[in-house]
């Protein structure tokens, strides 16, 4: 396996990343709510991880974030960036790794906006593919089948897609889950770089020692939000014992909520 | 040619014979003449009915075991059936072993009287290994049979002979009349026209008399999916013959139908028939109207398109 | 028989081989692209369906309009649109999956449709006009066909990569502000007019079969998605020449002996493809690379 390499100089520099607000925002499901009247701002580059419980919302705010979910509550506001400013790195679980498609091409579709349903691509942006597989540890694998992959090496493709994407905010839903700490690590140092450029990067996580070692940033959410700030106050344990409180089963008696019927928009 | 009624019924009639010298000396007092009986006939099929009812009129009462649009080598007799032959005065056929059945049938209704073969007299032609059945489909063959059956019904109802000789010599002259018009219609057309392709294997005294040749399809199947093949043998075939025209019935795809004829320059032709009447009110509902049908069927998918003109 | 007399002398020869020839390399070709992606979309059943789905359309049409080809053709035409449409709706906006969507719409519409035909009291095969045989190819037919398999593979190219793209991660697409949605719909109508087409000329048989079977032939062949379509698009050329021939020198049923032909590519393909086929995997127990 590759050593990591800095991304080569073919990206071009991503626009400034905007201040990312979120005002009481509720995403629910079936009426019961996963992220309930959250509000809080994600300052321009900042690294943020987004830690909680089982069921606390996480993919959720990610979702309302991304603008894939509508919420019931409150809005998001971007601060103008375009749809395609949001890098998005998904779970595997809701993509098709048998498809017969290849590594390449999985890669260039981060650039999308650019390329279009019909457009061919260029050899920059080739080059830039073969950039972004190299500094995900792939190197070589350009002509290989996705079906081919372990679940380690397809992480390092769907990283290697944002990385085309290109875009100054990035959000990762649980990045390194079921990852060997290898990749893990490798991968990690590539977060770290887009935070040195400047990208605002948002990730659902679940390892806390690796949040505290990697992760200035921390929203503990509990469908509420319980903690935001620096991580070492956001993770104290009277916020994580209270994290832990929350029920992670939704409660079929609980009462409607009053303020969903007064401020939904 | 006797004929043997049974005791009652000659009791009867040797009533009325005697009645009949009273006649005169009766129809001083009463102007209303003595009813002659009806002659109850069953004929084998309907063409054979037909037929007979329209030799006899009045004079009789007909029905055929196998009816319109059924068909006679499938016929399984009804016991209805076997006591209508049973009582029946007379039973005509059509002979030439068209109906295998029939002396089963004889024999097991207990019918003594007289079997009139429609067909005797008549040279056969040949179909397959034996005689060929429908030698109705001449018209010239057709008049003989009216002749027969006009010589059997006045033999059993000798009374009524001035209706009988009056209907038959009617019908005979349109059929004469028939015969006439069809052998010019189809002379009118040049030979190498006087060719269809048709599944039908019952026209051979038609093409014998009328110099129509009848080309059998090889190698066709009814129903389902055709192979290529057996489209390509038609298509062959009908270059081959120069046929003019294709009337092939039990196809379940008439745009096949229409591909075949297509290719090979044929005209698709309409329904003939040939071993039973239709329907009561349709085309061919007595044997006239069934041979008026099958000579304007024939002569126009034989005409050349562009050269039709009504008849 | 020389090798001409044997593969080419039929075609020359007559008219209506032609057609079916033309007919087969049309539908072949257009099908083979939509047959690959409905495979991968999990749907391989769905040309049943639809078949089947034409039925209260054709119904409705004899009701209204008696015995006429066109009326019931459309009319089929637009029962099937509905049915594929309602399917693929409710796949996309509830938790229901495609098949299950279809499954549900394609029964409904033939329940409905045999209640139209029982109340009307007549026990006439309706579904007889709807379909035609390969040899029986008209002018109709054959325009007919040619245009729907141009117009398909033009759309299909200009709808590639979104249609690839939403079938692999449908996310993306929607994350990117794009409705993957409609391309998926766009897409469902093109497999409806390719089948309604195929039925109408060449029969249920053989338009499902050309469809279904090199697709899944094709896996044994390809790794991609464009070869994949490709490969599959020549097994169904090819098995549409090679069972017209069949039925010409071996006299056999022409929709059958084509379908024939593609399930015997199938097989040798699951046998002896280059890809994962039996053979492949034998071989592959027996030697390995050093890394």
């Amino acid at each position: 396996m590759n050593a990591l390499l800095a991304p080569s100089a073919a990206v071009a520099v991503p626009p400034a990343a905007p201040l990312i607000s979120v005002e009481d925002l509720t995403v629910s499901y079936r009426q019961h709510p996963a992220v309930h009247h959250v509000t809080c701002l994600f300052e321009p580059g900042s690294l943020t991880a987004v830690v909680g419980p089982n069921g606390a919302g996480k993919s959720s705010l990610l979702d309302a974030l991304s603008g894939r979910v509508k919420p019931s509550t409150g809005r998001v506001q971007l601060g103008g960036l375009p749809r395609q400013g949001l890098g998005y790195l998904p779970q595997q679980s809701g993509i098709d790794r048998s498809f017969p498609l290849g590594v390449l091409d999985v890669v260039m579709l981060g650039a999308w906006p650019q390329l279009g349903w019909l457009r061919g691509a260029t050899p920059a942006q080739r080059d830039a593919a073969l950039g972004a597989l190299a500094a995900v540890g792939l190197a070589g694998f350009e002509s290989r089948l996705i079906s081919e992959l372990s679940v380690g090496q397809f992480q390092r493709v769907l990283f290697a897609r944002v990385l085309m994407q290109n875009a100054p905010v990035i959000l990762l839903d649980e990045p390194f889950n079921a990852i060997d700490t290898r990749t893990t690590a490798d991968l990690m140092r590539l977060v770290q770089h887009w935070h040195t450029e400047g990208r605002t990067v948002i990730a659902v996580l679940h390892d806390l020692a690796q949040v505290r070692e990697h992760f200035p940033h921390t929203l503990l959410l509990a469908r509420e939000c319980v903690a935001h700030g620096p991580t070492a106050e956001a993770l104290a344990p009277q916020h994580l014992r209270r994290a832990q409180q929350m029920a992670e089963q939704w409660d079929e008696n609980a009462d409607w909520c009053a303020a969903s019927a007064a401020r939904s928009s | 040619m006797s004929m043997r009624f049974d005791a009652s019924r000659r009791a009867s009639l040797q009533m009325l014979l005697a009645m009949g010298a009273l006649r005169p000396a009766l129809a001083a007092a009463s102007a209303e003449p003595a009813a002659a009986p009806v002659l109850k006939v069953v004929a084998t099929f309907s063409i054979l009915a037909d037929m007979v009812r329209e030799v006899g009129g009045p004079a009789v009462e007909v029905s055929a075991l196998v009816g319109p649009n059924a068909d006679a080598h499938v016929y399984e007799p009804t016991p209805a059936d076997v006591r209508r032959v049973a009582r029946a005065d007379l039973v005509v056929a059509n002979g030439l072993r068209f109906e295998g059945w029939i002396d089963r049938l004889i024999a097991s209704s207990g019918y003594r009287g007289k079997v009139v073969v429609a067909s005797a007299g008549i040279v056969p032609l040949q179909l397959g290994g034996g005689a060929d059945p429908h030698a109705w489909q001449s018209m010239v063959n057709g008049q003989r049979y009216a002749q027969t059956l006009r010589g059997a019904l006045l033999a059993a109802a000798p009374q009524r002979s001035a209706e009988i000789n009056a209907q038959a010599a009617g019908y005979l002259a349109r059929m004469a009349a028939l015969e006439q018009d069809t052998r010019s219609r189809i002379a009118a057309l040049p030979e190498s026209r006087r060719r269809v392709i048709t599944s039908h294997d019952a026209f051979g005294y038609f093409a014998a008399a009328y110099g129509v040749r009848f080309i059998a399809p090889r190698g066709w199947t009814t129903g389902s999916e055709p192979s290529a093949e057996t489209v390509a043998r038609i298509v062959r075939q009908a270059r081959e013959t120069q046929a003019s025209a294709l009337l092939v019935e039990n196809i379940s795809d008439p745009r096949l139908i229409e591909r075949i004829a297509r290719e090979a320059h044929l005209k698709v032709g309409g329904q003939l028939y040939s071993d039973a009447l239709s329907a009561p009110g349709t085309a061919a509902d007595t044997y006239i109207h069934l041979f008026e049908h099958n000579v304007r069927t024939l002569v126009e998918a034989m005409t050349p398109a562009g050269n039709e003109h009504t008849h | 028989m020389t090798l001409h007399e044997l593969l080419i002398q039929p075609f020359v020869e007559f008219g209506f081989m032609r057609r079916a020839l033309v007919a087969c390399v049309a539908l072949g070709l257009s099908c083979g692209p939509i047959g690959t992606l409905l495979v991968l979309r999990r749907m391989s059943l769905v040309g049943d369906a639809i078949a089947h789905a034409l039925l209260p359309g054709a119904a409705l049409a004899f009701v209204m309009f008696g015995y006429s080809l066109w009326a019931m053709s459309v009319g089929g035409f637009v029962a099937a649109v509905a049915v594929a449409g309602l399917a693929g709706l409710v796949a996309r906006l509830t938790p229901q999956r495609e098949d299950a969507s279809f499954a549900a719409f394609y029964l409904i519409a033939l329940a409905g449709g045999v209640m139209i035909i029982s109340m009307r009291g007549s026990s006439v095969d309706l579904m007889r006009v709807l379909f035609g045989t390969v040899l029986a190819v008209d002018d109709a037919s054959l325009l007919l066909i040619a245009g729907i398999a141009s117009v398909s593979l033009l759309v299909l190219a200009v709808v590639y990569r979104p249609l690839v793209v939403e079938c692999f991660d449908p996310g993306f697409l929607r994350h990117l502000g794009h409705a993957g949605a409609w391309v998926h719909g766009l897409f469902l109508m093109l497999l409806v007019l390719n089948l309604v087409g195929g039925f109408q000329a060449l029969g249920t048989l053989m338009a499902v079969g050309l469809m279904m079977l090199p697709a899944t032939a094709a896996r044994f062949w390809a790794a991609e998605v464009w070869s994949l379509a490709a490969v599959a698009a020549l097994i169904a050329v090819l098995s549409g020449w090679g069972g017209l021939l069949l039925s010409y020198h071996a006299n056999l049923p022409s929709g059958p002996a084509i379908v024939m032909l593609a399930g015997s590519f199938y097989v040798l393909s699951l046998l002896l493809g280059s890809r994962d086929s039996l053979l492949a995997r034998q071989r592959s127990q027996r030697t390995h690379r050093k890394a």
